[in-house]
């Protein structure tokens, strides 16, 4: 009895009336438009999405309006055996100028120093490597507390070591010596042992990666260790730092940059390179998204004419349905009805497609320190451009229907 | 609904043809619900154009034509599907049937939206027009004699004030169009609806209270 009446049922003869002239290549071509162009626009903004903490300049513990800055090295120099460091007067200069907020000193391990790295654990291979530490004020480190702290009584050492040493080797070491790549998750948690030597004492003390760091192409330690290591091992020697670290009012200050050239200063770390390679990636992937957004657009006007054209076909079936009694909105609901769900299908789709895609290259992106950003913004831009897609089409099939209302005589 | 009155009303086509001796045209003319009307005309004298007019579909004419004292020009599109399922049922002349479906569901497709009779009572009209047999044939295949019986009783599948029908017996023969008079009378007066048909020679053979010559 269901079954009969809802053979009966005004949905399904709707149906049966309107879905003539339908025309399934012209759904699908239009579908496939629409996926190709949608799967472009959010892969590109995924992959920006997953790339950008590479280039991402803002780290944690060191923020951006700090300048490190060295002296300029130079042949004649060496020849000369003349000094790279800072001396006092230097620095008080520096502090002097309008530009600085404040001033703090690398100071480096006056002892040896030898640190052991396992890999690939219990019975894996050991590596072994001399060392150096550098410090700089607990002040300039945006580390929490608790992390960044040395207490002799309980001796675990956190550092943070450049994200070039990690890089160094997964791309030279690992991959010549057929060892694993390690990411920076992973190393984050490989024993680490430093060996400390100088002034009688002989002593293994653990370490522990914090983090890594781009700007900072050292190792880093806390102040407090350093000057206890270097009061325990150290020749207690007082030296001029080779480097330091600036805060400064603005990063891009013309008076500040005319003053470090004039001295014979550099900024250290690769951030005007890294700008160009932001730089480029954002052009790139902006290009790319325009293309997906071009296709897209193309497909939204494939479905528009497709649902013209079925309108105009069956125009004198909705005029009939109309004078039935049949409201538009009634006559356009099978059409709007086929259109969500055909968008709904391309959305998933394309979502499908890009988490697909996405698995493929984040591999890659695993060796090169992360882990990929949130897929959220760019499912967020999917479901909006095929909301605006759905709505543009509801709106135009309504429209096209309201136009059918009044028959020409 | 309880009137539908024109006033002063010409098709546009017509217009600057002066009076058309027409008891239609350019006249206040009113029909009331209850009370059925024959409206005889000649061919091209705008007996379907004043059909589509009176079911909003067309509004090429001058002069004012109302519901119950209202413009119909000024009936919303939501008013207008109202009156179309609920208060006038109209027979087209070309029927406007959908060739693709069946007899029944071409009915039906009325009858789902105003749920007025029974799949039992509209099956029983089709046995009484000699269509029973038709009833899941596709509209294509009948004659046009029984495409209008279709249409006919499509038209009476709804609650209405006035039964509009524009030649509704022109392809019937003497007994079934006395079968259709029947129908049509017996539906207007368990609704108290009035009925308005038109006609160019073959005449639905109900009693008529007032004809008009258009």
């Amino acid at each position: 009895m269901s079954n009969k009446a809802n053979k009966y049922s005004s949905n399904h003869l709707k149906w049966k009336l309107l879905r003539k002239h339908i025309s399934p290549s012209q759904l699908v071509g239009f579908s496939l438009a629409s996926l190709i162009g949608l799967t472009i626009v959010i892969l590109a903004v995924q992959f920006y999405q997953d790339v950008k903490p590479i280039f991402n300049d803002e780290e944690s513990f060191i923020k951006k309006d700090y300048l490190i800055v060295t002296q300029a090295v130079s042949t004649a120099g060496t020849l000369l055996g003349s000094k790279s460091q800072f001396s006092q007067e230097a620095i008080a200069d520096i502090e002097a100028q309008p530009w600085c907020r404040k001033v703090g000193k690398f100071s480096s391990n006056d002892y040896s120093l030898y640190a052991t790295i396992s890999v690939g654990g219990m019975g894996g291979s050991a590596m072994g490597t001399m060392l150096f530490f550098e410090s700089i004020p607990t002040e300039f480190i945006d580390v929490a507390d608790s992390d960044w702290k040395f207490d002799p009584a309980k001796p675990e050492i956190p550092v943070i070591m450049s994200r070039d040493y990690l890089s160094l080797y997964n791309f030279g070491f690992a991959a010549s010596q057929g060892m694993p790549q390690v990411s920076e998750g992973i190393i984050s948690k490989v024993p680490l042992e430093f060996t400390l030597r100088g002034n009688g004492h002989n002593e293994t003390i653990k370490g522990r990666i914090v983090g890594f760091s781009n700007r900072l192409n050292t190792i880093i330690v806390p102040e407090d260790f350093m000057k206890w290591s270097n009061e325990r091992y150290g020749s207690g020697l007082e030296r001029d730092p080779s480097r330091i670290i600036v805060e400064v009012n603005s990063p891009g200050d013309v008076k500040m940059q005319r003053y470090l050239e004039d001295h014979g200063y550099q900024v250290a770390g690769e951030k005007m390179q890294q700008g160009k390679a932001q730089y480029f990636l954002t052009l790139v992937v902006t290009i790319v998204i325009i293309v997906g957004i071009i296709i897209s657009v193309l497909a939204f006007f494939v479905l528009m004419l497709s649902i013209y054209l079925l309108l105009q076909k069956n125009t004198k079936k909705l005029q009939d349905l109309l004078l039935l009694g049949y409201s538009p909105s009634q006559v356009s609901r099978p059409y709007i009805n086929m259109v969500m769900a055909i968008n709904a299908v391309v959305l998933v789709l394309a979502v499908i497609i890009m988490l697909l895609a996405r698995a493929c290259y984040l591999p890659m992106l695993r060796a090169m320190g992360t882990n990929g950003g949130t897929i959220v913004v760019a499912i967020i831009v999917a479901i909006v451009i095929m909301s605006l897609i759905t709505v543009g089409n509801i709106f135009a099939i309504k429209r096209k229907i309201k136009a059918l209302w009044i028959q020409q005589s | 609904m309880n009137t539908i009155t024109l006033h002063n009303t010409l098709p546009a086509v017509f217009a600057g043809r002066g009076d058309t001796g027409s008891e239609i045209w350019l006249r206040d003319v009113t029909f009331e619900r209850g009370k059925h009307y024959l409206i005889s005309a000649e061919s091209g004298t705008g007996k379907s154009s004043l059909c589509s007019y009176l079911y909003g579909y067309r509004t090429d004419y001058s002069g004012t034509m109302a519901f119950d004292g209202r413009d119909i020009k000024t009936l919303a599109v939501k008013e207008w599907c109202d009156v179309r399922t609920n208060h006038i049922a109209y027979l087209a002349q070309d029927m406007k049937l959908f060739p693709e479906l069946t007899a029944l569901e071409n009915i039906m497709l009325k009858n789902s939206i105003t749920n007025h009779k029974s799949e039992q009572e509209i099956v029983g009209m089709m046995n009484l027009l000699g269509i029973g047999e038709k009833v899941d044939s596709p509209v294509s295949k009948l004659s046009i004699g029984q495409q209008q019986r279709v249409a006919i009783i499509r038209t009476l599948c709804q609650p209405c004030d006035f039964i509009l029908l524009d030649e509704p017996v022109s392809h019937l023969d003497d007994a079934n169009n006395a079968i259709v008079a029947r129908l049509v009378s017996e539906e207007a007066q368990r609704q108290g609806a009035g009925v308005i048909s038109t006609s160019v020679g073959n005449n639905v053979k109900i009693t008529v209270d007032k004809e008009f010559k258009l």
